[in-house]
């Protein structure tokens, strides 16, 4: 029953944090100069009196406290609005573009994470030892690099200069497969997907690894390892039990992790172009089309916080040892 | 965002005290300067009458305010600049911002500074004198959201420009036209700098029979020519174009934005049509005829059909235009404020009575409305439960025109497919617009093959870069557009036509086309009409001559002395 209580008090918490952040982020992109008609200015003739019909068609001309609360009532019924720019429904605006994230963003982050806990796990293990210094440095120094720089580069090699992989975009518009290989299912889109999944890969890998590695560190220590040695257990089954023990911290960091992965790579966006929820954040900004920047930061902050939620909750299962009350 | 790049950093003595600087600073590094800074820093909200009256006789003038779109070309220019009027004892202090704040500040609240920078782009309604003309100067749009932020206002060009708007015979519109620019010029309310070229790129070996326009290259959606008329050299003729946007979308009524509704206009094709020489010719329709002042004849063309396969009426014409009238469109302001009325003369004429003689209405009206298929749009607002037609999202487009509808895939590409039926049917099958968003992956996409025109513009240097591939022709096309840096005629010391003058003659055009833009372009004269639209352009308004020694005389003329630093010191009363 306590952990019923703790997920109850934390889902509270998390209603009011939400509210904050809503709240913030409503006042923040009002904030910004111009509203959602100032596409239309300087683009063509639009009288002053057509503006104003305009802004009051959508309601920009209600006092503020008014347009506050209406975007609160609406939310609470589930009613994301209607794009000013799309002018179509914000879900019909952000779902595609959700969609090619997850995509792109979900296959990088599995692979940087499994690759980061195993890899991570053996450079703990192998503390010391000439390999976790190169093993180190090696995943470090990319890690330091711009992820734009890591994405050019990759390109230069793999695109431009060996040919072997598209320059950008999702898929070939009006594919025509020639060899097997190419009428392999799914063909077009791997192939799109391998340079900006693997310029994601390097830059977020380090985190999960170093992560990974210095919790082992820390839990080969213990005495339950020494104990498990002393009883003659295999090395590998001890790796694997201290492996386990290990992996609180980055499955903390995952939820961070994610929520940078959903809106914080522009840069890997544009410079593939693919089409995601990056560029899409950073257009409606710019457009000051509020519904649909609002939605999607709202939507990134209820996956990060949500995130969290499950995480601290699922350490009980992970480690038995976590209590709460 | 609002750091300033490369020019002299901010004078403590402009700033109210070092502790208000350091949080501008901190603000500034937090990224919201452009909301904070320019109104504080050049105490823009006091009004430019104080400005005049807090001025000295004798002081030192004060730096001049440069708000600048954060392009490398403007800040290049707005480098050069402040060097060259250093010489004269004026500094410059420059703000930058994205697009859609300098947008949403300059146009949208007129929180104009001494200066402000932007290049209009060649649009197709900007060809007809009006545009330029009247949004810039006509003080009919001094009101904030009106392009005339440079507060010019003359009773004189306004009559003018008035009277060139109601002229419908050429010769004598010119006339005025040539008018109302030479009394601007005169007042130097603004320093126009240049026109870019388009520079821009094909695939030889695939294509032929490409088609350069003035202000749309040879392959921007505008005027699109080169769509319409070029031919396949192989067997695959889908042509794929590269592209910085996307379209955001399919409704020809929601869009503002001309990119978008020109690619709309090649699924709903506008009556009448500028030719390769800007000439109107008509499309949609077969004929028009200007019958008086506020009478105009359309004579549908015939035989067109929808690409539903449903015949193209007169009704659908008329009803296109009532519908327009009834909804009110944003984007259509241009038709509400000059279409007064349409009727039917049958078979196949739509007369237009107009509120009142428009000559831009051929251009700008004609050649940026259609027809819409009545069947599909009389009911969408009821049926889908909308406020206005404009939130119709139109997914399956159905217009009559060259192409029709293939595919959007939103962010990835547009793609249209010719219509064999169009009278003037394409040759080739269809047109992919792939959505690129840089510049160097279009380029790169050209060199190996995967795009057959580069549909963006590049620099000169690029421009040579590419045309190493024997694959690929660059063709350098001109543009009506301008870059243009407008001055607060009411703000001090602006407010003096005599530093204004000054500041001209110490503006080195050609030099700054060379540098920005490695001299594809065109000078401007003193006039926002670009020399290269020649009918319209008055030849008899040259620039001055770039001289710092004039300028100098200039203000020594008008008063102004110099300091012991060389700082320009205000006339002594």
């Amino acid at each position: 029953m306590e952990l019923w209580r703790y997920i109850g008090n934390r889902l509270l918490q998390t209603v009011v944090t939400l509210l904050a952040v809503l709240t913030l982020m409503w006042g923040m992109f009002r904030l910004i100069p111009g509203d959602p008609t100032t596409i239309f200015l300087g683009s063509g003739e639009l009288p002053p009196d057509a503006l104003a019909a305009l802004r009051h068609s959508w309601g920009l001309d209600a006092p503020l406290y008014q347009q506050y609360l209406d975007y609160l009532r609406n939310l609470l019924t589930g009613n994301l609005g209607v794009s000013f720019y799309y002018r179509r429904p914000v879900l019909d605006v952000l779902l595609p573009m959700l969609w090619n994230t997850i995509l792109l963003m979900g296959v990088a982050m599995v692979l940087a994470t499994v690759i980061g806990v195993v890899v991570g796990a053996y450079l703990g293990w192998k503390r010391g030892q000439r390999i976790e210094t190169i093993g180190s440095l090696l995943v470090l120094i990319p890690r330091s690099l711009p992820i734009f720089w890591i994405g050019i580069m990759l390109l230069m090699v793999f695109a431009y200069g060996l040919g072997w992989f598209p320059i950008g975009g999702l898929r070939t518009p009006a594919f025509i497969p020639e060899t097997p290989l190419q009428q392999l299912p799914g063909y077009d889109l791997a192939q799109h997907m391998f340079l900006p999944v693997l310029t994601s890969v390097i830059y977020f890998l380090s985190d999960p690894l170093m992560i990974m590695r210095t919790s082992m560190l820390e839990v080969i220590e213990e005495d339950f390892i020494m104990f498990a040695r002393a009883r003659g257990l295999h090395e590998r089954t001890v790796r694997k039990m201290a492996r386990r023990n290990a992996i609180g911290p980055v499955l903390t960091y995952l939820a961070i992790m994610v929520s940078f992965a959903f809106g914080g790579q522009v840069l890997v966006e544009v410079l593939f172009s693919w089409p995601g929820m990056g560029s899409l954040m950073v257009n409606s900004v710019a457009q000051r089309d509020y519904p649909v920047a609002q939605a999607a930061f709202f939507l990134m902050a209820i996956i990060t916080i949500l995130l969290n939620l499950l995480i601290d909750v699922l350490y009980v299962f992970i480690d038995p040892r976590v209590h709460y009350g | 965002m609002s750091e300033r790049t490369g020019l002299p950093p901010l004078d403590p003595a402009d700033v109210p005290s070092e502790s208000r600087r350091n949080i501008l600073r901190m603000m500034g590094a937090l990224g919201l300067g452009s909301v904070v800074a320019p109104g504080v820093l050049a105490g823009l909200d006091a009004s430019t009458h104080a400005a005049r009256a807090a001025v000295q006789p004798g002081s030192p003038v004060e730096p001049l305010q440069f708000w600048i779109p954060n392009w490398p070309d403007m800040i290049e220019i707005a480098r050069q600049l402040g060097e060259s009027w250093k010489r004269l004892g004026i500094s410059v202090q420059v703000k930058q911002g994205t697009l859609d704040t300098w947008t949403a500040e300059i146009i949208g609240q007129h929180q104009m500074p001494h200066l402000a920078a932007m290049s209009w782009g060649g649009a197709p309604d900007r060809i007809d004198p009006d545009y330029f003309l009247t949004e810039f100067y006509n003080s009919s749009r001094l009101a904030k959201g009106g392009m005339n932020y440079g507060q010019y206002d003359d009773a004189k060009f306004d009559a003018a420009d008035n009277k060139q708007r109601e002229e419908i015979d050429d010769k004598k519109r010119q006339q005025l036209v040539f008018e109302a620019q030479a009394v601007a010029a005169a007042a130097h309310p603004s320093l126009v700098l240049f026109s870019r070229n388009y520079i821009q790129a094909y695939n030889n070996k695939r294509f032929e029979g490409i088609v350069p326009v003035t202000g749309s290259g040879i392959a921007m959606p505008y005027i699109p020519w080169t769509y319409y008329k070029m031919t396949a050299k192989t067997s695959r003729k889908l042509v794929k174009t590269t592209s910085i946007y996307d379209i955001h979308t399919l409704n020809p009524f929601a869009t503002p934005e001309v990119y978008n509704s020109s690619l709309l206009r090649w699924i709903y094709p506008t009556f009448v049509i500028r030719n390769e020489q800007w000439d109107l010719t008509p499309w949609a329709a077969e004929s028009f005829k200007v019958i008086d002042p506020t009478t105009v004849d359309v004579v549908i063309r015939d035989g067109m059909k929808f690409h539903d396969g449903k015949p193209v009426t007169i009704e659908d014409a008329k009803f296109t235009f009532d519908f327009i009238d009834k909804w009110k469109f944003p984007s259509f302001a241009r038709v509400t404020s000059t279409v007064g009325s349409t009727e039917i003369i049958p078979p196949r004429t739509l007369r237009f009575h107009l509120k009142q003689p428009n000559a831009p209405f051929v251009a700008n009206v004609l050649g940026f409305t259609f027809i819409a298929p009545k069947h599909i749009w009389e009911n969408v607002a009821s049926a889908g439960n909308l406020k206005t037609p404009a939130d119709y999202p139109n997914d399956d487009a159905v217009g009559s025109g060259p192409f029709k509808l293939g595919e959007w895939k939103r962010g990835e590409y547009l793609f249209l497919k010719a219509n064999a039926e169009w009278w003037m049917a394409p040759k080739i099958d269809g047109v992919y617009w792939l959505v690129v968003p840089n510049l160097e992956n279009q380029m790169g996409m050209m060199e190996r093959g995967d795009a057959d025109l580069l549909g963006w513009y590049i620099d000169r240097k690029q421009g040579d870069m590419l045309a190493k591939s024997p694959d690929l022709t660059v063709v350098s096309t001109p543009s009506h557009g301008l870059h243009e840096i407008r001055m607060h005629v009411t703000m001090a010391p602006l407010d003096d036509p005599n530093l204004r003058l000054a500041l001209q003659q110490a503006t080195d055009r050609q030099m700054l086309l060379d540098l920005v833009f490695g001299g594809a372009g065109v000078v401007a004269s003193n006039s926002p009409i670009m020399p290269i639209n020649k009918f319209w352009s008055n030849p008899n308004i040259p620039n001055p001559a770039f001289s710092i020694d004039a300028a100098r005389k200039t203000l020594e003329k008008a008063g102004y002395g110099w300091n012991a630093n060389g700082d320009l010191l205000h006339p002594k009363g």
